[in-house]
């Protein structure tokens, strides 16, 4: 059976593009992040990683560090 | 460890696919937007909805506009294949232009709310993405037996959008009083099966040579 383990999901506070453009040197640069993308159309603002190692507490703790808003999206 | 409690953790843990929850996601989604529209419309209202969690609904899609996107795909391709059943290209006037009634015809009274999401799609950004996927493979059809009409000659020749107001437009004015379940100044109203034929029998009357 597939599985998505390796999609981690979040609940955060990147509301705008430039929220998005402030994030996206730390995101793109992280070598065990294959993918990642933020809804900002949506209430949520969820922030999608795809990565086969990370866990969800490193990402919260890395844009925590940035500075914004981030809650395992259950 | 206990077996149990190891299984139920794994479960919560492994997040799999399931094709009929996919399935309700998207007929909620087209519910809700043909109720609502795309504005009031969210990914979080949507899982609520379907009793999922927002998480599912982002593990099935990237964002909101994957879901979107791919709902456009999807519904323009369903119309367009419906649009074509038992259509022949090569069919005489009446009887193409019969085959497309027919088609509409079962496609939104059957289903209103099908008829209230292409509405909104029509006057959303997901109109090109809709309207390029219903015509991928509808569009040669429809022209070739356009043009088999004219050349023909049971048809003059008059700009698309004159052909198509008078062709269609009486079908999709009378679906929507039957489907409002009223006409002009709110007089109840139901479409049967004499009354479509006969507008269509005026419409070949008008459009005839």
């Amino acid at each position: 059976m597939e599985n998505f383990n390796h999609i981690l999901l979040f609940r955060t506070d990147i509301k705008s593009e430039e929220d998005r453009q402030a994030l996206q040197p730390l995101l793109d640069e992280n070598k065990c992040i294959e993918q990642w993308n933020v809804d900002l159309d949506d209430e949520d603002y969820v922030l999608r990683i795809v990565s086969y190692s990370l866990k969800h507490h490193q990402v919260i703790e890395l844009v925590r560090n940035h500075g914004y808003m981030c809650y395992e999206l259950t | 460890m206990n077996i149990h409690l190891y299984l139920t953790d794994h479960l919560i843990i492994m997040r799999t696919r399931d094709i009929e929850k996919e399935n309700l996601v998207k007929k909620i989604a087209l519910e809700t937007i043909a109720n609502g529209g795309f504005e009031s419309f969210s990914m979080n209202k949507l899982a609520k909805a379907c009793s999922i969690s927002v998480a599912t609904l982002y593990i099935y899609y990237k964002d909101k506009d994957d879901l979107l996107s791919q709902l456009a795909v999807e519904h323009g391709k369903m119309m367009g294949k419906s649009m074509l059943h038992n259509f022949d290209p090569e069919a005489s006037f009446e009887d193409g232009l019969r085959q497309q009634w027919k088609n509409r015809y079962r496609d939104l009274i059957n289903n209103p709310v099908l008829g209230k999401f292409n509405e909104q799609l029509r006057a959303s950004v997901y109109q090109d993405l809709f309207l390029s996927t219903l015509m991928e493979d509808a569009l040669g059809k429809f022209k070739r037996f356009n043009d088999n009409i004219i050349s023909r000659g049971e048809v003059k020749e008059m700009p698309f959008e004159v052909y198509w107001s008078v062709a269609f437009a009486p079908l999709y004015a009378l679906i929507k009083f039957s489907n409002e379940g009223q006409s002009l100044a709110g007089k109840p109203f139901s479409l049967t099966d004499e009354m479509l034929w006969e507008a269509f029998d005026l419409v070949v009357k008008g459009l005839k040579k």
